[in-house]
């Protein structure tokens, strides 16, 4: 045999490649199915009927009127997500934005800080792991429940802990005000993101390792520059994951702001995801659909700024 | 990811619910019936979705049931109680999905009776039945069509209640008819101290439309417009700026969004002098020792008074089933039957709307008690049959509390560009 490749070998060698590249998806196929059949149920279906409804008309009932497609009116109609009359929407989209930027920005430096506090070693570090991940043990649900009564005007303890300690002259109805209820909200999501990013951010350190630290030591730099420049960019990646699903999880988060909001209508306290639902209750699914997509479309571009800015994926050398 | 989870968990709490739901669907054949009769042979599934009104109200239904499969033994009824709070979501989410319930308890009806998916009530409920329920609450099921599409199931009137003792404290001699008079009071309440309350206005989601509707039947107003709703009209105006004026003045509340629990617990507490209540809290109020006594709501100049009333409505959804449409019918003729309604409405606390037991109940109930079932045949109702009063009433719970910081006719115009909006 020559040792020179004939054509008809490559051929023949990529003939194999491609029959065994087809063989392997098939064989793969019985482990993919139940999980393509998950993502097409409750991701991709689910999303195309929201698109397909946002182009339709429903009463608040959820009853479809008329059989044609109504264009662009539940997104800029006179009844429109963006154009209903009442609707603070410049207010709203602001809010958005705030809620994400800072509930995931303060979360992520606390958790650097937290993360490197419990890196340390000392007594009882085991105990006080256990009781910076008890937040992320309860249910949100519950956790706001808590805050919400705790904070009520007559009768909740935050109040009366504040007033007997001489902080507040009187107790206030803290989320009956569009303004204050965003505010002890975006604390709750800060509360129940932490353990989450914490977790994550302390996998991080622990990858780091002790040779490269000690190198620095030896070369003299001290300890705030050796944080800056050895742990953080090693750190890059766990950061980014946690920022990550950080920005996804708040942007979706409804349990916290829906419980602590105590406002009817449409006040200066609603991020978009939560105008989404009291669309659905005034005006129907058709509305509340069209804010949907605008909401998807709003999150798919905070990720790619995000993508862009940090850049998460570039290696570190 | 902890978010998957939490949604593999409901996911399975979900699906587990619904085996253990079909699983009680299925029940064995009954014995043989010696008459070839239809209720034995009927065999089908009815679907019933009803509002949580009291602890006993699954219990108070499920007496009707166990009644009902005596004589209908093949037929499952798969009863859904939900609570009050998101009951409209509960019941747009059976609508959209296709599940229509084929008895609905609720407290609107024009969307459904507008988009042709009920029965008109003279179908399934007999004419028996029909003749049974008081005419002038039977009057408010009726569509702007001039059909017949809900039947009412339960009423309540509100009438204002008032502290007998904090009035006596107070030396406020006689309720207050006209509005000076109302403020006057109000204002003599709050000079107690010990943070008494004059006026408790609950203009929350739950209740901000009959607020405010008391408030417009006072000046003279109504919402009703020829065929339409109108929100912006001069009497509308008059009655939010006193309503303004009271919440400015620190007659009411602190929080104009309050709900009518919130108002209820003041006044249960003792720290409220008026609000305008139903017999429920009434109720309650009493048990908790407040010295209660009724009076009708004030209105701008006097007169008699305004009294408004509430009624729930049963409807039939059509689901194109004969057989389900005949034990449908066959279940609400018994459920409005005295031996069976007696039981259902005391369980929710609330009042009667048959005249046998409107009569009944005057008989027997104390003098408060006896008070709201008087003021049924003189209450006004919302326009609870024209379609564009869902809207209206969104709109209100939505907006109508603004008028404490806002300009009355500003609140309006956008309560009425709401409305405008979606017509």
């Amino acid at each position: 045999m020559s040792l020179t490749a004939t054509p008809s070998m490559v051929r023949d060698s990529t003939r194999r490649r491609k029959r065994s590249g087809t063989h392997a998806v098939l064989t793969a196929l019985p482990w993919l199915v139940p999980t393509l059949v998950l993502i097409l149920g409750v991701v991709l279906y689910p999303a195309a009927l929201m698109i397909y409804t946002s182009f339709f008309k429903y009463n608040n009932r959820g009853i479809q009127r008329g059989d044609a497609p109504v264009g662009l009116d539940n997104y800029i109609g006179t009844a429109g997500a963006l154009t209903f009359p009442g609707v603070p929407v410049g207010r709203i989209l602001l809010n958005t934005v705030l809620w994400v930027a800072v509930v995931v920005l303060i979360t992520v430096v606390l958790s650097l800080a937290l993360a490197q506090f419990l890196n340390l070693e000392f007594r009882g570090r085991k105990a006080l792991r256990l009781f910076v991940i008890l937040p992320w043990a309860c249910s949100v649900v519950m956790t706001a429940t808590v805050f919400r009564y705790g904070l009520q005007e007559n009768v909740g303890l935050f109040n009366r802990l504040l007033v007997d300690t001489g902080i507040l002259q009187r107790a206030q109805a803290w989320t009956k005000d569009p303004t204050s209820a965003f505010w002890v909200a975006v604390f709750v999501a800060i509360y129940v993101s932490l353990p989450f990013t914490t977790y994550t951010i302390l996998a991080g350190l622990q990858a780091v390792p002790d040779d490269v630290r000690e190198a620095a030591h030896v070369d003299g730099a001290d300890g705030l520059r050796r944080y800056w420049f050895i742990v953080l960019p090693l750190l890059r990646p766990a950061i980014a994951v946690a920022a990550l699903i950080n920005i996804i999880n708040v942007f979706n988060s409804l349990p916290i702001l829906r419980l602590l909001q105590e406002t009817p209508g449409y006040h200066t306290g609603h991020i978009t995801t939560t105008l989404m639902f009291e669309y659905q209750r005034a005006l129907g699914p058709g509305v509340s659909s069209a804010l949907s997509v605008l909401n998807f479309i709003f999150c798919l571009v905070i990720i790619a700024i995000y993508l862009a800015i940090v850049q998460p994926t570039k290696e570190v050398a | 990811m902890h978010v998957n989870k939490r949604v593999l968990k409901f996911g399975a709490v979900a699906l587990a619910g619904a085996f253990a739901l079909s699983a009680c669907g299925g029940s064995e054949p009954a014995a043989t019936n010696s008459e070839p009769a239809d209720p034995g042979s009927l065999e089908t599934t009815i679907k019933i979705l009803a509002p949580s009104y009291s602890d006993s109200s699954q219990a108070d239904w499920q007496a009707i049931i166990d009644k009902f499969n005596e004589t209908y033994p093949d037929v499952d009824v798969e009863l859904q109680i939900e609570g009050w709070d998101g009951f409209t979501d509960k019941v747009s989410a059976r609508i959209q999905a296709g599940d229509y319930p084929d008895i609905l308890n609720d407290n609107a009806f024009a969307a459904s009776a507008d988009a042709g998916i009920l029965y008109p009530m003279d179908e399934v409920l007999s004419a028996d039945t029909l003749a049974a329920i008081e005419p002038s609450l039977l009057a408010n099921g009726v569509g702007t069509d001039g059909t017949q599409w809900a039947a009412p199931d339960i009423a309540s009137a509100r009438m204002m209640a008032y502290n007998v003792d904090l009035f006596e404290a107070a030396g406020i001699a006689e309720p207050p008819k006209t509005w000076a008079e109302l403020e006057t009071a109000a204002e003599k309440l709050v000079a107690l101290g010990d943070d008494v309350r004059g006026y408790g206005m609950p203009l929350g989601r739950e209740e901000a439309q009959v607020e405010s509707s008391l408030w417009l039947w006072g000046a003279g107003g109504d919402w009703a417009d020829g065929e339409g709703l109108k929100a912006d009209t001069p009497e509308a105006t008059e009655a939010f700026a006193q309503m303004k004026k009271m919440y400015e003045a620190g007659y009411t509340q602190a929080n104009l969004e309050d709900n009518r629990v919130d108002i209820a617990d003041l006044f249960q507490a003792g720290k409220l002098g008026m609000m305008m209540a139903h017999s429920a809290i009434v109720a309650d109020a009493e048990a908790k020792g407040v010295n209660v006594a009724l009076a009708p709501i004030p209105a701008k100049d006097g007169g008699d008074g305004v009294a408004l009333g509430v009624t729930d409505f049963i409807v039939a959804f059509d689901n194109g089933d004969a057989d389900r449409k005949a034990a449908t019918s066959a279940f609400l003729d018994l459920m409005y039957s005295d031996e069976m309604y007696e039981g259902w409405y005391k369980g929710t606390g609330l009042l009667p709307v048959t005249t046998s037991m409107i009569d009944k109940g005057k008989a027997e109930s104390d003098e408060n008690g006896a008070a709201f079932l008087e003021a049924l045949s003189i209450v006004k109702f919302l326009p609870v049959g024209n379609p564009a009063w869902d809207v209206l009433q969104t709109a209100l719970q939505g907006s109508a509390y603004k008028v404490g910081s806002g300009d009355p006719a500003e609140v309006l115009a956008e309560i009425q560009a709401q409305v405008d909006a979606q017509s």
